[in-house]
């Protein structure tokens, strides 16, 4: 008989995410995601200085502040007219890239490791390095003391097998815990790479309308670069190495398929790398059913469904330069506060993957033919999206040293266009950037000199959206189709699945009833 | 290499360094050393780290820590038995976590710090804000009756936590004070923590952490502070909160006072244009409205993110994100706050720096501004030193 089972909270993610699927059979068959928070930052600056809104939208996620505020930084830009100066776009994406860093690090070690190595094999360790054997003992002692808080209690993986090369491999896990541990100071070290044009993160002031705050020197470029080097040696010979070790373990084979949501990508674009923007690191695009060469994007045909959302009814389809946000939490038949963002009425996977499929960047595009990903039938699944996210953060941090190069110094080498500072009576913006998660869009009406109406679609919308009004799954409820759940009991490939996303809920809300269809039987898990 | 483990002996070396480093009184540094050495040795004291509407940049915020490293706080000082984006159980496994805690500290078997990032939204039954799932209810979809698990509100969970819980640690400005979320109040009732553990138990031991987001420093800072006084490590000496509940240690001292850019101030030298690099003094924020001059906390001398900088060293304004008037009564954020009555001169923004600095009166200035934002006095003073 079918069973839903109801796992919340869904942790190592970012915000409040509930995931109930319906298992037959030891397979996944149908799945519902709902985002269980909501605030409301579009309606708490309207009515205010349109400067506001970037220090208010910057803290709708303090994981991804640097991308809220940057979008936030774009769409004013766009709504007052500005002509960015060429150091104020080299600085923007040098924060972005350095971002990138920071996030995909976090997303490897911090958020999903612990699914792929037994931490408790550490204690097994027999190797000889001193720092790790310094590492077994501090476990050891936890363990002595019964808290191995916060790693366990846990869900255990039954692939924890000790087999060399594998997921219970204990010298092989204790070296991932060794990085785990050294990720934490190389993602600070990130965050401190940006703090040096943006003042602190989380929470940073170094953007404006019109540019950014802070001028380039040559103290703060070395200071940059040095940090960025130790960075990109990191990356590639820990990072990139670690994600091809998990990736390679027969134990995961299963999940270089498993985990497809569908077939169809979005990208907006990002990284300018000309004045005009017309020129971009990231291509835009769109790829529609698996077919790998992408179309054109064209943001008039993004729109939001709500039937399945916790909104009123009438904000139904509207596109996001119009969108309203009118929850009303007692509507029947939803089941999440997020919205439903379709393209030309699809469902869209946004992030890493995406980008990389639609750039068709040579080095990913080797590694995912080595692995079988583009082997018929073609799938995208766990595996590739966490690829995805490893080789990206390699080649940003490397075309990093390139703007850094770009950047002038001395007199006339402006950083703002004080056209910034004029707002004007009405006008209306938007800013769209690819942020670590995916594409992101905010849109701004100005009127009467104040932030009329504000609306941002957050890559996690598109990815963990709840069904639309056809009753179409959103991207992360379609991966988890076929997941396999042997025992339902334990759903840690459940979790494997929408970790793989990076989700970051912090825009939305919930509470879920979820449609009764053959469904008798909940289990909370 | 494993980052910045230590050993158990080199605790005590290390416990001026990290005294120093947290901003702690030299008095302090025996206790701490006592602290930091009985938390290796013997238990480490749990936590649960909960999140209302958070945004979880204080939890990201947590993760910059530079001294004590993260890696260090949580194998070696804290027993980090909840919290959402660390702990390696999901669903079920991380609600036994919790429940676990509970039940050990109900039988006298330890106890537990309560920590709470973001407010807690009391609108629509708390609905606006859950996790984890109450026992199975009967609920009607489509006519038929089925078990379906119920979401948990936070405020459930807080009735459920603060009771047993040693002290109650708002980490954060919108856990202390609301913040972002309370500024949009009237749709999801969002409530500062502080309110909701006052309904549940008055006498709890309470703390606030101020900042959006809060530093590493302060937070930890705080929360050893608060488990010396609890007398959970030794030494017993009581927190010394201002009128806010945040620690003096952090939240003493105006941001104006100990501002570098403060003789750009004194000289009226403000900034204007940000292409505009002054090459004699860095210029002073206020005319693109900095709220240094109302706002308490150590950011000028602790700095940001292993101290590489901060808010005005990045030529931007303070936005007094720690202070209790953060984000909506310090709205516009880039306009100067409002003109200030010194003693019957209603001057322009222009020759304030030379009025402050003239009448040496920048701690009365202060208090001005306060009152034309509309504070009360005393929130003013209980800030001070």
């Amino acid at each position: 008989m079918a069973q839903v089972i109801s796992i919340d909270p869904v942790t190592r993610i970012e915000g409040h995410l509930r995931i109930d699927v319906e298992v037959s059979n030891g397979v996944v068959t149908d799945a519902w995601s709902s985002g269980t928070m909501f605030r409301g930052y579009e309606m708490l600056i309207q009515g205010k200085h349109p400067w506001d809104a970037q220090q208010v939208m910057e803290r709708i996620c303090g994981v991804c502040p640097l991308v809220h505020g940057t979008a936030a930084s774009y769409n004013l830009d766009s709504a007052m007219g500005v002509k960015l100066p060429n150091n104020a776009r080299l600085i923007r994406n040098l924060a972005l890239g350095a971002n990138y860093i920071q996030s995909h690090i976090l997303h490897f070690y911090h958020l999903v490791a612990l699914d792929y190595v037994d931490v408790t094999a550490v204690l097994k360790y027999s190797g000889t390095d001193p720092a790790l054997k310094l590492l077994q003992a501090n476990i050891a002692v936890l363990a002595k003391n019964n808290d191995l808080y916060p790693f366990l209690p846990r869900y255990a993986s039954p692939d924890y097998i000790g087999e060399p090369g594998g997921p219970g491999d204990a010298n092989l896990a204790t070296e991932l815990v060794g990085h785990y541990v050294q990720a934490f100071e190389m993602r600070k070290k990130a965050q401190e790479m940006l703090t040096i044009f943006y003042g602190r993160m989380p929470s940073f002031v170094g953007t404006i309308p019109g540019g950014v705050t802070t001028p380039p020197t040559l103290t703060n470029i070395a200071a940059f670069r040095s940090r960025l080097h130790d960075l990109q040696a990191w990356i590639a010979d820990v990072y990139v190495a670690d994600v091809k070790a998990v990736a390679t373990m027969p134990a995961y084979s299963a999940f270089i398929k498993a985990g497809d949501s569908g077939g169809n990508f979005m990208a907006y674009g990002g990284f300018d790398q000309n004045q005009a923007g017309t020129d971009k690191y990231f291509p835009s695009g769109i790829i529609e059913n698996y077919n790998l060469t992408p179309s054109a994007f064209n943001n008039q045909q993004i729109t939001e469904s709500v039937k399945y959302s916790w909104y009123n009814d009438s904000t139904e389809g509207l596109k996001p330069a119009v969108g309203k946000t009118e929850p009303q939490v007692t509507k029947s038949g939803a089941y999440s506060f997020l919205k439903a963002p379709r393209y030309n009425g699809k469902p869209m996977e946004v992030g890493p993957l995406a980008r990389q499929l639609i750039k068709k960047d040579p080095v990913f595009m080797a590694l995912a033919t080595a692995i079988g990903v583009l082997t018929p039938p073609v799938k995208f699944g766990i595996i590739p999206r966490i690829g995805a996210r490893a080789v990206e953060a390699l080649l940003v941090s490397l075309e990093m040293d390139k703007w850094l190069d770009q950047l002038t110094l001395g007199i006339g080498s402006d950083i703002w266009d004080p056209k910034g500072k004029q707002i004007p009576n009405s006008s209306n913006g938007m800013g769209l950037v690819e942020g670590p998660r995916g594409a992101l869009g905010h849109w701004i009406t100005i009127s009467g000199g104040k932030t009329g109406n504000y609306q941002a679609v957050v890559p996690t919308t598109w990815n963990g959206s709840p069904r639309d009004k056809s009753g179409v799954r959103g991207p992360i409820e379609n991966s988890l189709i076929g997941i396999p759940v042997p025992d339902v009991n334990n759903p840690i490939n459940v979790v494997r699945c929408v970790r793989s996303f990076d989700p970051c809920i912090a825009c939305a809300v919930h509470i879920i009833h979820p449609e009764n269809n053959s469904v008798k039987e909940f289990r909370v898990v | 290499m494993t980052g910045k483990m230590v050993t158990r002996r080199q605790f005590l070396k290390h416990a001026g360094a990290t005294a120093a480093l947290l901003g702690l009184s030299e008095a302090m540094i025996p206790q701490l050393a006592k602290a930091l050495e009985q938390l290796s040795t013997s238990g480490k004291p749990p936590i649960i780290w909960i999140q209302g509407q958070n945004c979880t940049g204080c939890s990201v915020s947590f993760l910059n820590s530079n001294y004590p490293g993260v890696a260090e706080v949580v194998l070696d000082k804290l027993s980090v038995r909840y919290h959402p984006n660390v702990m390696g159980g999901t669903g079920q496994t991380a609600v036994q976590a919790i429940n676990d805690t509970v039940a050990a500290a109900k039988a006298g078997k330890g106890i537990y710090v309560l920590v709470v990032e973001g407010p807690i939204p009391l609108s629509e039954n708390g609905d606006y804000c859950t996790f984890g799932l109450n026992d199975t209810k009967k609920k009607n979809l489509d006519g038929t009756s089925v078990q379906v698990p119920a979401d948990k509100t936070v405020h459930e969970w807080m009735q459920e936590l603060v009771p047993g819980a040693a002290a109650v640690i708002a980490n954060g400005n919108c856990a202390s004070f609301g913040g972002i979320p309370a500024a949009n109040a009237g749709v999801t009732g969002a409530t500062k923590v502080s309110d909701i553990v006052a309904q549940i138990d008055p006498k709890k031991p309470m703390v606030n952490v101020g900042g959006c987001p809060s530093h590493p420093d302060w937070f930890l800072g705080t929360a050893l502070q608060a488990l010396i006084a609890l007398k959970v490590l030794p030494g017993g000496k009581p927190l010394d909160l201002n009128s806010n509940l945040m620690s003096k240690t952090f939240f003493g001292q105006l941001i104006h006072e100990n501002c570098e850019r403060r003789a750009a101030f004194d000289a009226g030298l403000f900034l204007e244009d940000w292409n505009d690099q002054n090459p004699d003094m860095k210029l002073c924020m206020f005319k693109q409205g900095c709220k240094g001059p109302v706002t308490y906390a150590d950011c000028p001398t602790r700095r940001w993110n292993s101290a590489v900088n901060w808010c005005v060293g990045a030529n931007a304004p303070c936005h007094g994100c720690a202070s209790p008037q953060f984000y909506k009564d310090l709205s516009p954020l880039y306009q100067p706050l409002p003109n200030v009555n010194f003693a019957g001169i209603s001057p322009s923004t222009d020759v304030l720096g030379w009025v402050a600095a003239g009448a040496t009166a920048v701690g009365i200035g202060a208090h001005y501004l306060y009152k034309q934002l509309g504070s009360k006095p005393e929130e003013a003073e209980g800030g001070e030193k």
